[in-house]
Parts: C-alpha cells; sequence; structure tokens
C-alpha cells in the first residue's frame, strides 16, 4: 500500500509532530511503501499533488491552531482539494493532532473539518488521533510509547495502525496524556514558559505585560 | 472600537458598504501575511507581540483595543478561509501562555481585561449541514479562548445578504 505521511509542523526541525510520524511509522512501515512529505520544508510542486491522488492513504499529522488547522496547511487542503478532482483509486485519510492543552477532546473539531474536507474531495476518512499536551511529547521522546505518561498515546497509535494497515475505518480517539492535570500545568508554568522566558532574559511580569 | 477581519477582495468589501468612521480597524488580505511558526516567542521573546515583522505582527495589541469583532469569510470545510485562520494564527499574543481551566477544560489565561462581542458571517453559495455545524462549533470554542462576552454566527449564501450587517 502507498502511504503519504504528510508532516503539517511550521517547524522545519525537531517537532511534536515529527514525534508522533515517527512513532505511527515504526508501526506501518513493513509491507507499505512510505513517502514523506515535510509542507513547510517541502512545499509541495506539482508533482508531489500528482503523487498524492495516487497514493492508497493519506497520514496527515499537525498542531492544533485555535482549535483547528493551522493556515500552512489549511492552504495545502484547499490545493490539494482541487488536485483531487477526478482521482480514480479509493484514498483513506488518517490524522494524528497534538494540542497544546491538556484534554485530548479539544482536537475534536480539527477531525471535523477534516471530515467536511474528505467529502469535498471525494476521500474517505478513516480515524483520528487526537492527544493533549503537545509540548510534553517532545521532552518524553526517551519514554517509550505506550508507557508511563505515553501509554494512551501508545494505545491509540496501535489501534490507528492496526487500521492504516488494513485500509479500514475506526472510531475517533481523543487521549489524554497519563500524567496528572495539575502536574502537568506545573510543570508547564515553571519548567516551560518560565524557563524559556528567562533564557531570553524576560521575569514573569514581563511575560505579563500589556500593551 | 470595532474590528472588520474579512477574505474579501478591496471592491468587493467597499460593496459591502462598511462604517467608515475612526473607529473601526478593518484587517484585510493584502496577500503578504507570513504564517505563525510556532516559535512562542510573542509569549517569551517578546511578550504581546509576534516576532515576525509584517503588517499583523500586532494583532493581539489591536484585539485588546476592540469590544467588537466581525468576521467575514468564506465557509471552508467548516472553518474560516484560510487567510482569517492565519490571521487567528497569528493573534494569540492577545493572551498568555499560562493556563486556566474553564469549564474542565485547560485554557490560555486573558493577558488583557477585555471582553469582545463576536460575530461571524461565513458565506459560500453551497454550504452544507455539516459543515454548518462544525462552524458552529469553532467559532464557539474559539471564542472561550479568546474570552469573547458572546457568539454570533450567520451563513450568508452571497456576498449581497451580508449587506446591512453593520448596524
Amino acid at each position: 500500500m502507498k502511504i503519504a505521511m504528510i508532516n503539517g509542523s511550521p517547524k522545519a526541525g525537531k517537532s511534536n509532530t515529527a514525534f508522533l510520524l515517527n512513532s505511527l511509522e515504526a508501526l506501518i512501515s513493513s509491507g507499505n511503501e512510505l513517502t514523506h512529505y515535510h509542507i513547510i520544508k517541502n512545499p509541495p510542486s506539482e508533482e508531489a499533488f500528482s503523487q498524492l491522488c495516487q497514493m492508497d492513504a493519506l497520514v496527515l499529522a499537525f498542531p492544533l491552531y485555535i482549535d483547528a488547522i493551522p493556515s500552512h496547511l489549511f492552504r495545502l487542503l484547499v490545493e490539494l482539494e482541487e488536485h483531487m478532482k477526478g482521482h480514480k483509486n479509493e484514498i483513506y485519510v488518517y490524522a494524528i493532532t497534538n494540542n497544546g492543552f491538556y484534554e485530548g477532546r479539544q482536537n475534536h473539531i480539527a477531525f471535523e473539518i477534516l471530515k467536511n474536507w474528505c467529502q469535498r474531495s471525494g476521500l474517505r476518512f478513516g480515524q483520528g488521533l487526537g492527544h493533549g499536551a503537545g509540548e510534553m511529547l517532545a521532552s518524553n521522546d526517551k519514554i517509550p510509547l505506550g508507557h508511563g505518561p505515553l501509554k494512551n498515546l501508545g494505545k491509540g497509535m496501535n489501534l490507528l495502525a492496526d487500521n492504516i494497515n488494513s485500509k479500514s475505518s475506526g472510531e475517533l480517539m481523543l487521549v489524554n496524556p497519563n500524567f496528572p492535570r495539575f502536574a502537568w500545568q506545573f510543570a508547564g508554568t515553571h519548567f516551560f514558559w518560565n524557563a524559556e522566558a528567562k533564557k531570553n532574559g524576560l521575569k514573569k511580569r514581563d511575560i505579563l505585560r500589556r500593551l | 472600537m470595532k474590528m472588520i477581519i474579512h477574505d474579501l477582495g478591496q471592491e468587493e468589501f467597499t460593496v459591502l458598504e462598511p462604517p467608515s468612521t475612526g473607529d473601526t480597524i478593518v484587517i484585510s488580505d493584502h496577500g503578504k501575511i507570513r504564517p505563525c511558526i510556532g516559535c512562542f516567542g510573542c509569549w517569551i521573546k517578546t511578550p504581546g507581540v509576534c516576532i515576525i515583522k509584517d503588517d499583523y505582527q500586532s494583532m493581539g495589541e489591536l484585539l485588546s483595543k476592540c469590544d467588537e469583532i466581525i468576521i467575514i469569510s468564506r465557509c471552508v470545510y467548516g472553518s474560516y478561509s484560510p487567510f482569517i485562520r492565519n490571521v487567528l494564527d497569528r493573534s494569540i499574543s492577545y493572551l498568555l501562555p499560562y493556563f486556566v481551566q474553564k469549564n474542565d477544560e485547560t485554557h490560555h489565561q486573558n493577558r488583557y481585561n477585555n471582553y469582545f462581542k463576536l460575530t461571524v458571517h461565513f458565506y459560500g453559495e453551497d454550504i452544507t449541514k455539516a459543515e454548518e455545524k462544525t462552524a458552529q462549533a469553532l467559532v464557539k470554542a474559539n471564542g472561550i479562548n479568546f474570552y469573547s462576552e458572546e457568539e454570533c454566527v450567520c451563513f450568508h449564501q452571497s456576498l449581497e445578504s451580508i449587506k446591512g450587517v453593520w448596524q
């Protein structure tokens, strides 16, 4: 099966989205032909659009932006709809999103938008996996999927991989990290936001400034 | 202050006879907006201002001056059009990076003590029922994240029917 792995992160290098795609890749690489696309690093050419129309499955991975799909990826979806007109093969769409909040359920509107896009483009929506606490993922890249805070994500990833491998559909999965919310929020405030601002010479009162 | 964010060409927008008073900010598409790069610079480098130097750098500050936001957007798969999405992506400096729980969900804290009315006019000739439902859910969720005091969503089959919504 020909599968397009589409990285919709705004970051060209290391990202939470790349972590999620790499984790999935380990579960679907056997017996499938995977082609990688990074829309910020290499904006798709006409040839790439033609290739995408010949795939058996598209896997889209992206961070949630303001409850929906980030604009750089959204522009590509609009363009891809035009290219998809007249394609003959049945193409399944699978998606993985991560949001910066804790709750995986906050990704649900992005999946509804994707389903509407599939409807317009003549594609079949296969399954979505939405995860919360996105910024925790990259810092956990030494913890294997399915363990510790990534236990739920690991389970969801296995189910998603099974459905991709069998080219079938499954229910939407919206999962939280296996980590208490208050501890995640405390760590986010002190070890991420305040610590990152401090590296730039800023204090908490600078972060809070009003203009 | 009122803000109108739209994705129309200049001529199409003028036909709608928008208010021309000095207390209205109009955000439109010059074809030069750059996408958010996910750097969080507007929170941890230059708090309150996007680090990307273009006409949309100060969206957060501008939103803080407004008591009403009106969005006019083509309805695209139940979302705003890519340009409007881009403007919103570039507006997170309106908020703080810190978290708060609202209705048992995590959101960002408010940077400003400002609560605007959010009205969205979606247009399109063939908006499906599913897209309408998605769009309503999206605006409601955006309203929670951007601390709007109320949200109003309207669907229009043509631009003509948006005329006269300014009163």
